[in-house]
């Protein structure tokens, strides 16, 4: 069978092209960045979870501020990482109206969970995590997974695995109405 | 040739660009068992050796911290067999760039457990199935995932044992003939 070498070259050229845009979106996807055009401007689902000291926590109590919603665990080395970002953080912009929720998705006792809270000197309400609340969330099967709200309950952003500090910064600002959008920073 | 390709591509790309959280993959296999031979009434090792998935670690069965979860493989009971003492391989201290000034104690690559196996001199002779569970948890540079549970089984065939010496009883050193 006699091959046209045009057609070959046209071919290969719009697989490339579907294939390097399908790894772009992916790398888009896997770095976080902004959330996806099917999430952003999404109401961040509402739940109800018990904090560390007993009361039961609505995520709607923080509605009129700007949140960072961390999914973490104790058994989770990146998210010590953060934590200490998030306790200088909350001091930084909880005055401009910011708010940081951290959710322990963790098999470990509550107070095992207060007790590394409080080695990490956390600052902001940590609340004990349930599967369905993660679910809700679209999964959060990597820890640790981030997700932005601006002050009207819509999701600004979504980072999974630790990023670095400034990343966090500017969904911060764009959750507060002070930034644009971020792009994906990997 | 060239219909399949496309087609490849296309499900590549639509694959690559899936919205949702990263799924969870195994990390941790187990590579087939050799069947051991263990004579009844007699303890012996059965190597297991398990493989990290390549830019995956997981934590030692002695991790360095009370909060993280330590490697751990748990033997279901069996009525017949004893299932004795599991030797874990030293972990080696690494430090990640989520935590530089911190050595954790992990597993990565290929790593061995030795389980200590005892049928009971009542067993019967043959092969049997034994199973359980290694709990692991992994992370790779920059997250990590919740803890699994990777099924385990292997085989061992036992085998009779010598029948008991007997001994006679001594004799009197004032034999009579």
């Amino acid at each position: 069978m006699k091959r046209n070498p045009l057609v070959l070259v046209v071919v290969a050229a719009i697989a490339a092209a579907m294939f390097f845009f399908g790894i772009h979106q992916a790398r888009k996807n896997r770095a976080g960045g902004s959330v996806s055009g099917q999430l952003r401007g999404q109401p961040a689902p509402d739940f109800e979870l018990q904090s560390l000291d007993g009361k039961n926590v609505k995520l709607s109590d923080f509605r009129g501020k700007a949140l960072l919603l961390n999914f973490w665990a104790t058994w989770c080395g990146p998210c010590k990482i953060e934590m200490p970002w998030f306790v200088e953080l909350q001091k930084e912009y909880g005055p401009q109206g910011f708010q940081i929720v951290g959710v322990a998705m963790d098999d470990a006792s509550t107070e095992e969970i207060a007790k590394f809270a409080k080695q990490m000197n956390v600052n902001y309400p940590v609340l004990l995590g349930k599967e369905s609340v993660g679910q809700s969330y679209g999964g959060v099967g990597v820890l640790p997974t981030t997700f932005f709200i601006d002050r009207d309950g819509k999701l600004v952003a979504r980072e999974f695995g630790l990023q670095s500090r400034s990343v966090f910064v500017d969904h911060i600002k764009e959750a507060l109405g002070q930034g644009q959008p971020v792009q994906a920073q990997k | 040739m060239k219909q399949p390709l496309a087609c490849w591509v296309v499900v590549l790309g639509a694959a690559a660009s899936a919205q949702d959280a990263p799924p969870i993959k195994p990390v941790v296999s187990m590579a087939p068992a050799p069947v051991v031979t263990i004579t009844q009434g007699k303890a012996s090792p059965v190597p297991l050796s398990f493989r990290v998935a390549r830019g995956y670690h997981i934590n030692s069965n002695q991790p360095k911290s009370e909060f993280l979860i330590p490697t751990a493989l748990k033997i279901s009971a069996t009525t017949d067999i004893v299932i004795g003492g599991t030797t874990y391989p030293d972990g080696h201290d690494m430090s990640f760039a989520f935590a530089p000034d911190e050595k954790l104690n992990v597993y990565t690559g290929d790593f061995e457990v030795d389980v200590s196996v005892r049928p009971l001199r009542s067993v019967q002779p043959g092969k049997y199935i034994v199973r359980g569970n290694l709990k692991y948890q992994a992370c790779d540079r920059a997250a990590c995932y919740p803890p699994q549970q990777l099924p385990v089984s292997f085989e061992v065939r036992i085998g009779k044992a010598a029948p008991r010496a007997h001994k006679n009883p001594p004799q009197s050193p004032h034999s009579h003939k």
